[in-house]
C-alpha cells in the first residue's frame, strides 16, 4: 500500500540520504523560520495563544521562541511557535502550493527539548526529520492536480502540515514501521482547516495546528494508538481532501531524490501573502520610473488610475483592507504602499500605515484585471502595473520572477539580514549571531537543543 | 445590513433561553444525557480509553479541574477531559445517532461537563443552563446537517461528527460560558478550522478520537474566542472561491437561523434520536433484528438453531463500503459488519457487549457461519438511516427458505427505547465502574436535571 510505503520510507530515511542542495536548502529555510518565528512571538495573536496556552503546564517542557522565562508542554509550544510563525504571513512558501516549514520546524524543535537528558538528539537527526516533514508534504501535494494552483477549499497547511509534522516527529521518535503508519493516520483525523479564515487572525492557528497536531498524532501512536493503515490510499482517507485523489508510491530509498533537490522554497522579503510579492516588485519599479520623468518626486495627485494585472485569487482580491490581516491578503493594498513608500517591509502593515489618507485615496483609483494567461499558480504567474496619470500618458512595468522567488533565491546576505532584522526584535546580537552559526553548521552540532 | 448565516447562527446561540426548550425537547435531551453518561462510563473501561489518558496525564497536570468518566480520583484540565470523556463515550460506538447523521451527544456532552467544572464558583451554571446549552449544540449540529443534502446519507468522505460536532462543542460551550454574540461567531469560526476528520479512520481505534477531538476542540475554540481570538465572521455562509465550512461538502446551502422568539422549534422536537441497544455501528442494528426474527422462525421449524441445516445467509442491506465487512479481526471492525453482526445474532439469540471480545469475535462456530453469507444491494435500500432496512434470509439444504425483515428497529426514532430499556442500558453500562449508589444519584440528577442548582454536581 501506499500507506506502508510512506512508513516504510519514513523509516528507511537516514543522514546519509541528504544531499548538498538539500541540506544547504533547508538550513536556510529553518534559519528563516526561526527569525520570522521570532519576530511573530510580538504580535497579539501570539499573545492570545500563549495566555491560552498556558492553562497548561507540566514536567516535561519546552520553550517558546524568544522567551525563556517559561515554559509550556510541547505540543503547547510547538503550537505557539507554529502560530508565531505564521502570524504575520512572513513564512517560506513552496510549489505547490503551502507553508512546508512552520508546521514542522516548531513541532521538531519542541520535541528535542523535551527528550530526556541521555537521550540526546544531534544537529543531523533535527536536519533529517525536519526534511522528512518536507519532503512528505511535498509528496502529498503532488497527489492531487488541484494542489497546482492556490487554493480554493481546504488551506494546504493544515492538510499536508499536519501530515509532515506528524511525519517529521515520527522520524525524531526512531518509530518502527507500524507506528509511522500509525502516527499519519491519526494525524489524518486532525487534518483540513476550510480556506475562509484566511485573511483572518486565526489563520496563524492553522499552521500552529498543523505543527501540534501532527506532534499529538505521534504522541498518541507513541501509546499504541492505530488507525486506518490505508489513510493515504483510500478516497475516505486522505483524498478526502481533495475533489481528485491519485497517491502514487515513493521512489526507491536508493539514491533518493528529495523534492527539496528539485524544487527550492520562495522565501518572503516582506510579511504578506505570496502573490503580493510580484506586486510589490512591479510596483516599485513603476514608481522609479514615474519619481525619474517627474523630478524626482511621486506625482500622486497626477496620478488618474492604478490598473493591476493579476490572476484571479479571491482571497487576496480587496480593495479597501481594514486589518494588517487583510491588508497582508490584499494586492491592492501592497501595490499602492510600494507606489507610496518604494517598497515593503514590516512596518508597511502596522496601523497607521495602513490607515493613511495618501495610501487611501490611491486605493481609491485601483483596480484589478485578470488576463486569461495569468494563471493563478505560484509557478506561472506574473503582476503587471499600470500607471495612467491625467495627461493621459502610461508607466507601467511587468514582474514574472520576484526576488525571493524559487527562480530568484535571496543570496545569503540577504536571507541573513531580514534573519538579523526579525530576531533582533526580541533576542540580543550575540545571540542572533549564534543561532545563524548553529544552524549553519547544523549537521555538525551535537546536541541540538542548544538550538 | 442583511443578516449573515453566520451572524444568525452566533444571534441564536447568544439570544436563546430556557423558555425556548419546549417539554419534548427538554424529556429528550435528558434522555440522550443519561445515555451518554453511560455510555462513557462503560467505554472507561477500553483500551483505547486507556491509551486516551495516559497520553493526557503524561502531558499535563496542571488546572486539574475536571473529571473523567470512571476514574473518581483523577482530574485533568477541562479540555483534555472534555478530550478523554469524549473518546469514552464513542470508544465502543455504544452512543447515540441522529438523523441526518451524527453521534450528536458525545461532542457536546463531556466539553460541558469538564467546562462547567472549570467555572469559577460564584457563577457555576444550574441545571437549566446546562441543559440549555446541550441543546443548543444538539441543534447547531442538526441545523448545520440541513445545508447540504450529502448529509442526508450515511457518510462517505468526512467523518459528520468531526464536522459538526466540533461546531456544535463550540457553540454550546460558547453558550455556557455566556459569550457575547460576536464571540460566538468567532468561535463557530474558529472551530472550522478545527473541524473535518476523513471516514477512513472508521472501523478504527482512532474513531473514538473523532468525538474525543470533536468536544474538546469546539471547547478550544469558545475558549479562545473568550480571549478575543478573532475569526471569518461570514465562515458558515456562502463565500465564492474561497470556501468557509461550506469546504466539507459538494453542495452547500446555508440558510439562517431565525432569533428565537416564543416559539423557537429546536430540531430534536421533530426529530428524535436513535439509542443502540448492542455496542456497533447503528446500521447493525437493522440486520441483528432481522436475525432474531429469522432465528426464530428457523427455531419452529427445526427444532433448534442448527447451522449444519443452512446452505447460505443472504442479507440484503444498502451499499455502505465502511460497514461491509466480511471477516473482521479487531473489536473495531466487527462493530462496523454486518455480516459479523447478523451471524452473532444467529448463533447467540442476541447481540452485547460480550459479542465483541476477541474470544468471541474468532470463534469456529461464528467463522463457519460468516462463510455461508453473501451480501446483496437492493436497489430499494437506500444507505439512509431514515429509510434503510435490514432483511435476513436462510437458504437450507433443504430448499426451504426462511426470512426475517426489520424495517424499524427497537431503538430507532420510530420506535424508541423505553424509559425502563434506556434505563436498564445505563445501569448495566455504569455499574461496570460505578457502586449502586452513585447510578441511582446519577438517574435522578438527570431526570430532575432543571432543578439542579450547580451542574458541576453532574
Amino acid at each position: 500500500t501506499i500507506t506502508g510505503n510512506f512508513a516504510n520510507v519514513i523509516h528507511g530515511l537516514n543522514a546519509n540520504h541528504l544531499t548538498d542542495q538539500v541540506i544547504q536548502r533547508s538550513k536556510r529555510m529553518i534559519l528563516d523560520t526561526l527569525g520570522v518565528g521570532l519576530l511573530g512571538t510580538r504580535t497579539e495573536v501570539c499573545h492570545k495563544v500563549t495566555q491560552y496556552s498556558k492553562i497548561y503546564s507540566s514536567d516535561t517542557s519546552s520553550t517558546i521562541w524568544g522567551h525563556l522565562d517559561f515554559q509550556l508542554p510541547p505540543l503547547y509550544a510547538a503550537f505557539v511557535n507554529g502560530v508565531a510563525v505564521h502570524s504575520m504571513d512572513f513564512d517560506d512558501t513552496w510549489h505547490p502550493a503551502t507553508h512546508p516549514s512552520g508546521a514542522i520546524l516548531p513541532a521538531v524543535i519542541a520535541l528535542s527539548e523535551a527528550f530526556p537528558q541521555k537521550k540526546k538528539i544531534s544537529g543531523l537527526d533535527l536536519l533529517l526529520a525536519f526534511n522528512v516533514g518536507i519532503e512528505v508534504q511535498g509528496r502529498l501535494l503532488r497527489f492531487s492536480s488541484e494542489a497546482r494552483n492556490i487554493p480554493k477549499r481546504f488551506h494546504p497547511p493544515t492538510v499536508v502540515g499536519t501530515m509532515g509534522s506528524a511525519a517529521a516527529c515520527a522520524k525524531l521518535l526512531a518509530f518502527d514501521r507500524l507506528k509511522c503508519k500509525n502516527t499519519l493516520a491519526i494525524a489524518a483525523s486532525y487534518a483540513g482547516a476550510p480556506l475562509a479564515n484566511a485573511a483572518t487572525q486565526t489563520k496563524p492557528l492553522h499552521v500552529g495546528n498543523a505543527a501540534k497536531h501532527g506532534l499529538e498524532a505521534a504522541c498518541l501512536a507513541s501509546q499504541g494508538l492505530q488507525g486506518n493503515k490505508q489513510i493515504l490510499d483510500m478516497e475516505s482517507g486522505i483524498g478526502a481532501f481533495y475533489t481528485d485523489y491519485n497517491p502514487q508510491t515513493l521512489p526507491n530509498l536508493q539514491s533518493y531524490p528529495w523534492l527539496l533537490d528539485q524544487q527550492d522554497v520562495a522565501i518572503k522579503r516582506f510579511p504578506a501573502h505570496l502573490g503580493t510579492h510580484w506586486v510589490a516588485d512591479a510596483a516599485s519599479s513603476v514608481r522609479r520610473k514615474l519619481v525619474e520623468s517627474c523630478d524626482n518626486l511621486l506625482p500622486l495627485d497626477k496620478i488618474e488610475k492604478v490598473i493591476l494585472k493579476v490572476p484571479e485569487v479571491k482571497y487576496v482580491n480587496r480593495p479597501s483592507p481594514t486589518s494588517e490581516h487583510e491588508a497582508r491578503h490584499s494586492f491592492q493594498f501592497v501595490a499602492c504602499s510600494a507606489l507610496l513608500d518604494g517598497s515593503m517591509s514590516v512596518q508597511s502593515f502596522a496601523n497607521e500605515n495602513i490607515h493613511r489618507p495618501a495610501l487611501r485615496e490611491l486605493l481609491g483609483k485601483t483596480q484589478l484585471e485578470h488576463p486569461t494567461d495569468n494563471t493563478p499558480s505560484f509557478e506561472s504567474l506574473y503582476c503587471e502595473v499600470i500607471v495612467t496619470l491625467r495627461d493621459g500618458t502610461t508607466i507601467s512595468d511587468r514582474c514574472d520572477t520576484f526576488y525571493g522567488h524559487w527562480r530568484k533565491p535571496l543570496k545569503k546576505e540577504d536571507l541573513e539580514k531580514k534573519f538579523q532584522s526579525n530576531a533582533s526584535s526580541v533576542l540580543p546580537a550575540e545571540a542572533t549571531e549564534r543561532i545563524i552559526e548553529t544552524v549553519y553548521n547544523l549537521e555538525k552540532v551535537e546536541d541540538c537543543s542548544v538550538l | 445590513p442583511e443578516e449573515t448565516v453566520t451572524s444568525s447562527f452566533a444571534s441564536f446561540i447568544h439570544a436563546v433561553r430556557p423558555e425556548h426548550l419546549s417539554k419534548i425537547v427538554r424529556h429528550r435531551s435528558k434522555r440522550m444525557i443519561l445515555d451518554s453518561i453511560g455510555v462513557g462510563l462503560m467505554g472507561s473501561t477500553t483500551h483505547v480509553f486507556d491509551l486516551a489518558l495516559q497520553y493526557c496525564r503524561e502531558l499535563y497536570s496542571s488546572v486539574a479541574v475536571s473529571s473523567v468518566y470512571g476514574k473518581p480520583g483523577i482530574k485533568l484540565s477541562p479540555t483534555l477531559a472534555a478530550f478523554t470523556n469524549g473518546v469514552a463515550t464513542h470508544s465502543m460506538d455504544f452512543d447515540d445517532t441522529w438523523h441526518p447523521a451524527t453521534h450528536p451527544s458525545g461532542a457536546v456532552l463531556p466539553a460541558l461537563l469538564a467546562a462547567s467544572q472549570m467555572i469559577p464558583p460564584s457563577t457555576k451554571p444550574n441545571g437549566m443552563d446546562f441543559l440549555l446549552a446541550f441543546n443548543v449544540g444538539l441543534e447547531v449540529q442538526g441545523r448545520l446537517m440541513h445545508f447540504s443534502t450529502e448529509a442526508h446519507n450515511i457518510p462517505k468522505r468526512f467523518h459528520p461528527p468531526s464536522v459538526v460536532g466540533t461546531m456544535g462543542s463550540a457553540a454550546a460551550t460558547a453558550k455556557l460560558l455566556s459569550l457575547s454574540t460576536a464571540q460566538c461567531a468567532h468561535a463557530l469560526g474558529i472551530a472550522a478550522s478545527l473541524a473535518g476528520a476523513p471516514m477512513a479512520n472508521a472501523a478504527t481505534q482512532a474513531k473514538p478520537l473523532h468525538i474525543g477531538n470533536a468536544t474538546r476542540l469546539g471547547f478550544e475554540a469558545a475558549l479562545l474566542a473568550a480571549r478575543g481570538m478573532e475569526a471569518n465572521p461570514l465562515i458558515l455562509d456562502d463565500i465564492p472561491g474561497c470556501s468557509g465550512f461550506s469546504a466539507f461538502y459538494s453542495v452547500y446551502q446555508p440558510k439562517p437561523l431565525s432569533t428565537p422568539s416564543d416559539h423557537h422549534e429546536f430540531l430534536l422536537e421533530k426529530q428524535d434520536i436513535a439509542f443502540k441497544r448492542f455496542p456497533a455501528h447503528l446500521g447493525m442494528h437493522w440486520v441483528v433484528d432481522a436475525a432474531l426474527s429469522v432465528r426464530n422462525l428457523f427455531i419452529n421449524y427445526a427444532g433448534s438453531f442448527s447451522p449444519s441445516l443452512i446452505r447460505t445467509i443472504v442479507l440484503k442491506i444498502p451499499v455502505s463500503k465502511y460497514i461491509n465487512r466480511p471477516f473482521p479481526s479487531s473489536e473495531h471492525q466487527a462493530r462496523h459488519s454486518f455480516q459479523f453482526n447478523a451471524c452473532t445474532a444467529l448463533l447467540d439469540g442476541e447481540v452485547g457487549l460480550s459479542s465483541f471480545t476477541e474470544s468471541s469475535i474468532h470463534r469456529q462456530e461464528l467463522r463457519e457461519l460468516l462463510d455461508k453469507v453473501v451480501v446483496e444491494h437492493p436497489e430499494d435500500n437506500i444507505a439512509n438511516f431514515d429509510k434503510m432496512y435490514g432483511e435476513v434470509a436462510l437458504l437450507l439444504h433443504s430448499g426451504d427458505v426462511l426470512t426475517g425483515k426489520c424495517d424499524t428497529f427497537y431503538g430507532h426514532w420510530r420506535k424508541p427505547l423505553s424509559k425502563e430499556s434506556l434505563l436498564k442500558k445505563f445501569c448495566s453500562n455504569a455499574s461496570h465502574v460505578l457502586p449502586e449508589e452513585k447510578i441511582q444519584t446519577i438517574i435522578t440528577m438527570v431526570d430532575n436535571l432543571e432543578d439542579l442548582s450547580d451542574s458541576s454536581q453532574l
